[in-house]
């Protein structure tokens, strides 16, 4: 270890420290025995089991869930889509409708969102238009992401691929596509993380009578927020932590299935 | 040729995995759907209320009584609620707003008139907490709730200092401020902090001469260096930690710090009590929506809400003041006596609900508060 070495690991230590003690404390104080949860009391379960009771949380839990994959699947569909037309024609109008929304203060997207659909659409507020309008935020993230990607890559990959007899349908599935996956995976991942904790655009856009996760915290800080809140984004933390190994597998098969093709190809 | 046709498994598997969420969620949608449609034919009455203001059991017994089913939305503050209303949204029977809100969504014509015929327990609330300024005659509102602006404090830690309890010097004098320097928090708010000093004073706190806003500024900056922080919300856990010793706040955190202490074991006690000088009232009341379809449950469930049982719960659960005569008897003698909750009479001329500024007067108090915090 040169003394280099050891400052970078060090100020690497720092860093992650600073991302992940809140985290680990979050988890930590969700078994506190108290309900104001200032300081450590002492260790109990019962805050997972008043959580299993609380209705309200769970169906604001799962209608948050629906709510992010949903949106994500859409936003990935169309912000891949988006990004690659981005890439490929030099399109002038499509790159601003597209990245607006990320640029733009969220309290002003989700106040015009809800006059959109109340006096445009004519739509009941519910679960459709929170989607509508958590995946016209994500797209121009996914864009962004793919757009990215592309530009760090070769043409030339794509003009063998045509050149070599396939359609323009095949040189997406079996060169395209698979290069830009970790892009795709990582652009809906981002989509879902954004979706499941908005509060502003959800708060504005929901309808009545449906809880919602962010929103349903949010509001409990007026009075107080219980250990309960610890024990729910432990348990999300958790799915969070799954779906990235996930991710982080199908994106490591992906770029070996692709080093594969282009081997064999080659 | 082989490889042309070769599928790759990874972005099919993403492709299949989505899909299948895909489908899931359009077949809870049509679901969620049929809810709403059915929802409208069956008996639900939408509450706009602020988080956990209402007892889990005072909603069973209610559902109950209606045979019908209450459903909740939530909002952290007026200016949320009052923004998403301006907006369009629609479908809330009943909001619980505060009374400059309510001020507001009255001025806007959002909110239908009371049937007083409907509410017989009307008789329950006390005289004091009707016809205020923000509806004479009580046309559209009835008071559900109410909190003080007050001063809680490590009991122990004050005696020892021979410190009072009972007045805003304690978070204004120089001479008290001294023995517990950086052990103290006022809100961070223009208003509720102006109104502590425009009260100690001796002015009204919707006084808008800005001489005595000025008077006001330099008491404030004139504590500010011995003041620990401006806080909003971390003051309830320190001071049931026992960091803090004094805190300008609301009566409901306060209860709840206390509760703690108790609970925790701690060697101190919380306790809280209302300036003599006077103090900040802030009354939420139960008004009916335009948009609501159900003005029928609305009125059910505000006479439900007026019988002094039902309304008590909430008292118990979190320390808020009941404006509810009939409650005093179902409420916790501990909580019953506590003159923070529940003032004495006399104590009740001192206390002035905040009325909203108009834009000019906002500006100066924007200003000078600018300048409070950053000398």
């Amino acid at each position: 270890m040169s003394r280099t070495n050891i400052w970078l690991w060090s100020a690497a230590g720092v860093i992650y420290a600073f991302l992940y003690v809140p985290l680990v404390i979050v988890v930590l104080y969700s078994f506190n025995d108290s309900k104001l949860n200032a300081e450590w009391v002492g260790f109990t379960l019962s805050w997972y089991k008043t959580l299993f009771q609380n209705t309200e949380m769970l169906t604001a839990a799962r209608n948050s869930l629906i709510i992010a994959l949903s949106a994500s699947f859409s936003a990935t569909l169309l912000g891949t889509m988006a990004g690659l037309a981005i890439h490929r024609y030099k399109l002038k109008v499509l790159p601003i409708l597209v990245f607006t929304p990320v640029a733009m203060p969220e309290i002003l997207l989700g106040v015009s969102l809800l006059l959109f659909f109340l006096q445009v659409l004519n739509l009941t507020l519910g679960m459709v238009s929170i989607i509508i309008a958590h995946t016209t935020f994500c797209i121009g993230f996914v864009a962004i992401i793919v757009r990215a990607r592309l530009q760090g890559m070769d043409e030339s990959i794509f003009e063998a691929a045509r050149d070599l007899g396939a359609s323009p349908w095949q040189t997406f599935r079996l060169v395209t596509l698979p290069l830009i996956m970790p892009a795709v995976v990582a652009g809906a991942l981002m989509s879902f993380t954004l979706s499941i904790d908005d509060f502003v655009i959800t708060f504005f856009t929901k309808g009545v009578g449906e809880p919602i996760l962010p929103i349903h915290i949010y509001t409990m800080i007026k009075v107080a927020v219980t250990p309960e809140v610890n024990a729910i984004s432990t348990l999300l933390m958790l799915l969070t932590l799954v779906m990235i190994i996930i991710a982080a597998r199908l994106e490591s098969h992906a770029s070996s299935s692709a080093n594969a093709t282009s081997r064999e190809t080659g | 040729m082989m490889n042309t046709r070769c599928i790759h498994p990874a972005p099919v598997a993403s492709f299949l995995f989505l899909l299948a969420w895909l489908v899931l969620f359009t077949t809870g949608c049509a679901k969620q759907d049929q809810d709403v449609v059915f929802s409208s034919k069956e008996n639900v009455l939408h509450l706009f209320n602020w988080n956990n203001y209402i007892a889990p059991e005072t909603i069973g017994r209610f559902e109950k009584s209606c045979n019908c089913k209450l459903s909740q939305d939530y909002y952290s503050d007026n200016e949320e609620m009052l923004a998403k209303l301006s907006a369009g949204a629609t479908g809330y029977d009943l909001i619980i707003p505060t009374g400059n809100a309510m001020d507001t969504l009255i001025r806007q014509g959002a909110l239908k008139p009371l049937d007083k015929s409907l509410l017989p327990n009307l008789g329950n609330i006390n005289p004091a907490y009707l016809d205020t300024p923000f509806d004479p005659g009580n046309k559209y509102s009835v008071p559900y709730a109410y909190t003080l602006t007050l001063l809680g404090f490590n009991q122990e830690k004050i005696k020892s200092l021979g410190l009072p309890t009972d007045t805003w010097a304690v978070i204004f004098e120089p001479k008290y401020l001294e023995k517990i320097k950086g052990r103290v928090t006022v809100l961070d708010s223009q208003r509720e902090l102006m109104a502590a000093a425009l009260k100690y004073l001796g002015y009204s706190v919707n006084d808008t001469d800005e001489k005595h806003w000025k008077e006001a500024a330099n008491l404030i900056v004139r504590a500010k260096p011995y003041w620990a922080a401006f806080s909003n919300t971390s003051y309830i856990k320190e001071l049931a930690v026992g960091n803090l010793w004094v805190a300008q706040g609301y009566s409901n955190d306060m209860f709840q710090a206390a509760l703690d202490a108790r609970n925790t074991g701690r060697k101190f006690t919380i306790g809280y009590s209302t300036p003599k000088e006077g103090a900040v009232l802030a009354l939420d009341s139960m008004v009916l929506h335009r948009s609501g379809s159900r003005p029928d449950l609305a009125h059910q469930f505000i006479n439900f809400m007026l019988e002094g049982k039902n309304s008590a719960e909430l008292t118990n659960l979190i320390g808020s003041g009941n404006p509810n005569m009939d409650a005093i008897q179902y409420i916790q003698a501990e909580i019953a006596n506590n003159g923070a909750i529940f003032p004495a009479p006399e104590m009740l001329n001192h206390l002035e609900m905040l009325r909203d500024l108009d834009r000019k007067q906002r500006r100066v108090l924007s200003r000078l508060w600018t300048e409070i915090k950053l000398r």
